[in-house]
């Protein structure tokens, strides 16, 4: 039996899952604005141990790359890299938009692809604006990733029909409430490992070491001292 | 025993192996210099990326380099803070994820405690000893009693020493970082063409004051006019290098009276930190141990600047005592020493 463990630190939730076969063996999850570099550790610890699985039973781990805080992603990845290392399991990464369009239900899907609407996956950036990605009913990406705040999301979306989903949708609604030809999924909730522990396993280790989706490049501030 | 050590709290990614027989088996560093020196410093956001990028291929390096694998590991020690905290979340996961795929114990290392315990490593000093720690953020004077017992005699009541060599570097168009500029450009330079203030002339204790100085040497730049001359520019090193050098031997000297009447039996005043490099304070502060009757201990430079070696080292010693770490620990972006956990 094929063991996959999910993980995922990257915007206001921390969690991880063991799938084993197509079954959740063992799920843990936290709402949390920080605190990812101190919980992660011991949730996989938990999850592992209800699953009755070592490291070296693991197949693959997934994680997810971003967008999203930029030090929650690194936590993710940095723990997936060093299971790698140590336990030499291959590695999938996922990009939090493919982890919450995966969380919207197959009737809201089918909703959507009868009104010939497309999804609009948001994710919670900390910031003004959220990061944004549209998807097809299959769950295909049918654009680039990018980041609108309320004014833009009204400009962008003010033609044809859109399902929004993820942690960042509930920032758009304001400017939104007037466009009847938008709804919103009730998939709000942050990325959760169970989902990227199944995208991970219908997709297979990707080709290359995974590496954060940052989007936007480092704020260049005044110089601090360590 | 044997210890994976892992840097990563400022613009250094290292990742060292280092055993209980003072042998340092692997020493890898990588210096993030060339991607923060257009900004003049280090960027917090771009030294945590570049972190991420570059410590888990440190780490193999690292192994390869001493023909060992991980599981022959007994430890993993990391740098908790402080620091800028970014970077030093890469590496506190990094390391406890180590740590809890092998099963193996995890070390929380204060970042100034690595410095302040390397001379062991280097040198095998016994304690108790004078520590006088200068690096780019802190310039501290400790008596270090013990592994975990530390206790601060002096700090900085202003700037740190390493942040107005980088100042003065600046003023005088010197490339970034400051330390070694500064030192280069003083060598040709006369220490006397300029007389700068003396920090806490006069004053008793052992704190540190470098704001002034700074200032002094902004003024004294600004009183050469736009474009100063080669010569200038090696004159205000000089003058700078010499001010800073004998404010630190100076107040050194204050902590070392009171250390030595405290401890009649320690001999040993040691230098640590970035800035322990510079071969004029060096100097000042053998002369004033050599006064003492003291050994002054500075170790090679490229252990005083941050390394993964002293992180392990310090790890080391803190195992030996039972002090190892849960998985839940939490990095610090500030930590003082005198706050390092001794049981």
């Amino acid at each position: 039996m094929k063991h996959i463990l999910g993980i995922d630190a990257s915007t206001t939730a921390c969690s991880a899952a063991v799938l084993t076969g197509d079954t959740i063996a063992a799920w843990r999850f936290e709402a949390m604005e920080r605190g990812q570099a101190e919980r992660l550790n011991p949730m996989i610890g938990e999850a592992m141990d209800e699953a009755g699985i070592g490291f070296g039973d693991l197949s693959l781990v997934a994680v997810t790359t971003g967008p999203g805080a930029f030090t929650g992603l690194r936590i993710g990845l940095a723990c997936a890299r060093a299971i790698s290392l140590a336990a030499g399991v291959p590695l999938a990464g996922i990009t939090t938009f493919d982890a919450l369009a995966r969380a919207v239900s197959d009737d809201e899907r089918g909703a959507m692809a009868a009104a010939g609407g497309r999804l609009l996956v948001c994710v919670e950036a900390k910031r003004r604006d959220v990061f944004v990605q549209l998807f097809d009913a299959d769950l295909a990406p049918v654009g680039e990733a990018g980041a609108m705040d309320g004014e833009a999301a009204r400009v962008a979306l003010a033609d044809g029909y859109y399902l929004l989903a993820g942690d960042g949708a509930e920032h758009l609604r304001p400017m939104l409430a007037g466009n009847p030809h938008v709804r919103f999924s009730a998939a709000l909730a942050p990325p959760d490992a169970r989902h990227v522990a199944a995208i991970g396993a219908a997709r297979g280790p990707s080709p290359q070491a995974p590496r954060p989706f940052y989007i936007r490049p480092p704020d260049v501030r005044l110089p601090a001292r360590g | 025993m044997i210890v994976l050590g892992i840097e990563t709290s400022c613009d250094e990614t290292a990742a060292a192996i280092v055993t209980d027989a003072r042998e340092i088996r692997a020493n890898k560093v990588l210096s993030q210099l060339a991607e923060h020196a257009p900004y003049g410093g280090v960027v917090p956001e771009i030294a945590a990326r570049s972190h991420l990028d570059h410590v888990d291929r440190l780490v193999r390096e690292a192994l390869a380099e001493a023909g060992a694998k991980l599981s022959d590991m007994d430890a993993i020690a990391v740098t908790g803070g402080p620091g800028l905290i970014g970077g030093v979340i890469v590496g506190a996961v990094t390391a406890k994820t180590l740590a809890q795929v092998l099963g193996k114990p995890l070390i929380n290392v204060n970042h100034l405690e690595a410095h302040a315990l390397t001379c062991r490593l280097t040198h095998d000093v016994a304690f108790p000893y004078l520590l006088l720690l200068v690096t780019g953020g802190h310039s501290q004077l400790v008596a270090v009693e013990g592994v975990g017992r530390y206790r601060v005699m002096g700090t900085t009541i202003d700037d740190a020493v390493g942040e107005a060599f980088d100042k003065t570097a600046k003023l005088l168009g010197l490339p970034y970082p400051g330390g070694p500029a500064v030192e280069r450009a003083a060598k040709a330079g006369d220490a006397s063409r300029f007389a700068l203030p003396r920090p806490l002339l006069g004053k008793p204790g052992c704190d540190f004051s470098f704001s002034g100085l700074k200032t002094a040497v902004a003024q004294t730049v600004e009183g050469l006019g736009p474009a100063p001359s080669e010569q200038d520019v090696a004159d205000v090193a000089a003058a700078f290098q010499a001010t800073a050098a004998e404010a630190l031997s100076r107040r050194t000297r204050n902590a070392l009276e009171t250390f030595a009447s405290a401890f009649p039996r320690a001999r040993t005043l040691v230098v640590a930190g970035g800035v322990a490099a510079n071969g004029a304070i060096r100097n000042e502060l053998a002369a004033l141990a050599g006064e003492h009757g003291f050994d002054l201990v500075a170790p090679p430079p490229a252990l005083c600047s941050d390394n993964a070696a002293m992180v392990a080292w310090a790890g080391l010693e803190r195992m030996k005592l039972g002090l190892t770490d849960a998985l839940d620990f939490k990095a610090r972006p500030r930590w003082p020493l005198g706050e390092v956990r001794a049981t």
